[in-house]
């Protein structure tokens, strides 16, 4: 029965069927011998798939995105229901921003929202975020990762800035930093000196994933 | 032969005398540079002392706002015709100031649609504008913005018109000024409510979703009307329609939302005997026969960083479409060598330019873009566009 449900949940979110999706999470809240924890991990295995269809050019953005939304919804019902354990045994944080003077943010959200589904805990700066606001982000948070966004040729001297910043004041060891965005290349992340660069957020999710612990 | 004819000759697929040259937009910046201008910046206005009132209703008023927007416009084409260009973008937009405490500047504009523009300086001191999100995130708030700016959609076309001929008496007899109606129907109908929102839509109401469609597509009509009536022969239009890696949403599912209502805009710009050449950024090689299809005779960008390249397009659509673009500004028109920019030009050429349909172009406009470089594509495109072509 758990096995099913679980597959069904996958499917119904595999389909684009929202009502579908949520009403098997009712399911999964309602089943005495399930926890809010498996429905997430089958969130979480859906999304997988989903994003690799999209890496492979089968499906597309909204398809990505409306994915991205349905497991929102989901997530939302199902957090209240996992037990302490569960939601403190996320796998980190991660600071997340467009860098200044740049207000594209269908990227930065999509990567925020994978990124959520994976387990980690992220923090949205926004969008326009100047270098020194990354900076006190990660001071206050203490996060395992910086991912920045940047689609503006512009904009990308800041990305290099919060590189500088981070570096100057020996944070790197505990904190990597990770770029995305139409402006940013494998090149110009060695450039600067950035930890990574990911062409999509389900790479960028994967690589944040390979520096846990 | 003279630009426009050279122009229109080539959209017409006909080799002209060479291959024509077209800014996209030439921003600000950029404008500055080229005419040796100061920025101009209205946050100085806006951080000034004082109550704000007497500023919002001046700026507020359509007449003022259209006169100051025909002038910031003039630049553009002024610089665009310096930089040797046979044709630009001219684009009619109306924007309201309203104060919103919650933005660095404590000001942001509206535009009739229901987006949002944040306004922030560039590297060069302009103040520049943003679009930052939309005021119509539910249907119902969708369903009042519109109610709320219905006098404005109605005389939207009539300013619209004035811009329009405002430029076509003012550089006539120097450039081009190909008239673009903005934003497509598309992008005004998911920037208002946001992507995530208007793609919920799509799944889930598609009636409304179709309603927001149709909407638009009536407005889009007459703006369309508009910039006809002024008399060209050529048009823009255009939608964002691409990513970094493929269409915004499936092809099929364009079609189905999106398909009637560009047949529908292209078969007016024929009626009324002129040419229909359509703007995307972003990888759009799936979408090419749609475009075809639809009736568009053109497109306009090719943006190299979503891996578009224009003899690959030609190879796909052969004459179908006019072809504009495509010089990289990531990397080429920043800092990009003398040869390299050459070099692009002289490849842009070969791929596309037998036969005519193709007319040279950056694939955007930003704040970083060398007037220098600019200048260095016009002089390659003059010096390998003659017609004809040498192999
Ligand atoms: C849609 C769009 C817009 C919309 C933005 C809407 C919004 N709120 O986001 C509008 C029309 C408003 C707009 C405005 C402008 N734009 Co624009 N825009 C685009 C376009 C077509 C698509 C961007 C997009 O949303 N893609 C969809 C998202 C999901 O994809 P993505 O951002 O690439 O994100 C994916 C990955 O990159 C990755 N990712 C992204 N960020 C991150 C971060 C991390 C940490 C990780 C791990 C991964 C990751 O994951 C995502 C999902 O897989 C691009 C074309 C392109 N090649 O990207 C141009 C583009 C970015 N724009 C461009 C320009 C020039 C502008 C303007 C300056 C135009 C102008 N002259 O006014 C303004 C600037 C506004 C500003 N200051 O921000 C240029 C930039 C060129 C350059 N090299 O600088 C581009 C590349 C188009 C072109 N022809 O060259 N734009």
């Amino acid at each position: 029965m758990a096995h099913d449900l679980k597959e069904k949940l996958k499917e119904a979110l595999l389909d684009l069927n929202n009502d579908a999706t949520l009403d098997y999470v009712q399911q999964f809240l309602a089943a005495d011998e399930m926890t809010a924890k498996q429905a997430v991990d089958s969130i979480a295995e859906a999304l997988e798939i989903v994003g690799r269809r999209f890496q492979e050019g089968d499906w597309f953005l909204g398809e990505l995105v409306y994915a991205g939304t349905i497991a929102k919804e989901a997530m939302d019902v199902l957090t209240p229901a996992l037990t302490a354990d569960d939601a403190r045994a996320n796998c980190g944080t991660v600071v997340v921003g467009t860098i200044e003077g740049d207000m594209h943010d269908l990227g930065k959200s999509i990567f925020i929202n994978y990124a959520r589904s994976a387990g980690f805990d992220v923090i949205d700066l926004g969008v326009d975020v100047p270098a020194e606001t990354f900076l006190e982000a990660v001071n206050e948070h203490e996060p395992l990762a910086v991912g920045m966004c940047c689609l503006l040729t512009p904009a990308a001297g800041g990305v290099g800035r919060v590189v500088e910043l981070i570096t100057e004041r020996d944070l790197r060891a505990r904190t990597k930093i990770i770029i995305g965005g139409a402006a940013m290349t494998q090149a110009f992340a060695d450039e600067i000196g950035a930890d990574a660069y990911a062409p999509d957020a389900v790479t960028g999710t994967d690589i944040i994933r390979g520096w846990v612990g | 032969m003279n630009f426009k004819e050279r122009f229109v000759t080539a959209i017409n697929h006909k080799e002209a005398d060479r291959v024509p040259i077209m800014g996209l937009i030439v921003d600000t910046a950029t404008s500055c540079k080229v005419l040796g201008k100061q920025p101009a910046n209205i946050l100085d206005l806006l951080k000034e002392e004082g109550p704000k009132d007497d500023l919002l209703a001046m700026l507020n008023t359509p007449e003022v706002w259209n006169q100051t927007y025909i002038d910031i416009v003039s630049d553009n084409l002024e610089a665009a015709a310096k930089l040797g260009y046979d044709a630009n973008w001219a684009i009619y937009t109306l924007l309201q100031l309203h104060e919103d405490k919650s933005t660095k500047v404590g000001f942001v504009w509206h535009d009739p649609y229901g987006r949002v523009w944040e306004i922030s300086e560039d590297n060069n001191g302009n103040s520049i504008i943003n679009y930052a999100g939309g005021l119509c995130g539910t249907k119902e708030k969708w369903r009042a913005k519109m109610e709320e700016n219905k006098a404005l959609f109605e005389v939207l076309p009539d300013y619209a018109r004035e811009f329009h001929c405002a430029l076509q008496q003012r550089f006539g007899d120097r450039i081009y000024p190909v008239g673009y109606a903005a934003p497509g129907v598309f992008e005004n109908s998911w920037q208002p409510m946001g992507f995530a929102e208007f793609t919920s839509l799509l799944y889930q109401d598609a009636d409304f979703a179709r309603e927001i469609i149709a909407f638009h597509t009536e407005h889009y009509l007459r703006h369309m009307d508009a910039v006809l009536d002024a008399g060209a022969e050529v048009v823009l239009g255009g939608d964002d329609l691409g990513q970094k890696t493929g269409p915004m949403l499936r092809p099929a599912m364009i079609e189905e939302f999106f398909g009637e209502s560009y047949r529908k805009v292209a078969a007016r710009v024929h009626e009324r005997g002129a040419k229909l050449i359509w703007h995307s950024c972003g990888n759009i090689n799936a979408l090419l026969e749609l475009f075809v299809d639809w009736g568009f005779d053109g497109i306009i960008t090719m943006e190299p960083t979503a891996q578009m390249d224009v003899a690959q397009v030609r190879q796909q659509v052969g004459h179908n479409l006019a072809l504009i673009g495509n010089l990289d500004v990531s990397h080429l028109l920043v800092k990009g060598t003398r040869e390299e920019v050459e070099q692009a030009v002289e490849q842009a050429i070969a791929g596309a330019a037998e036969g005519g349909g193709f007319v040279l172009s950056a694939a955007h406009s930003h704040s970083l873009i060398d007037p220098q470089r600019l200048q260095w594509m016009v002089e390659a495109g003059k010096k390998y566009g003659k017609y004809p072509l040498v192999r």
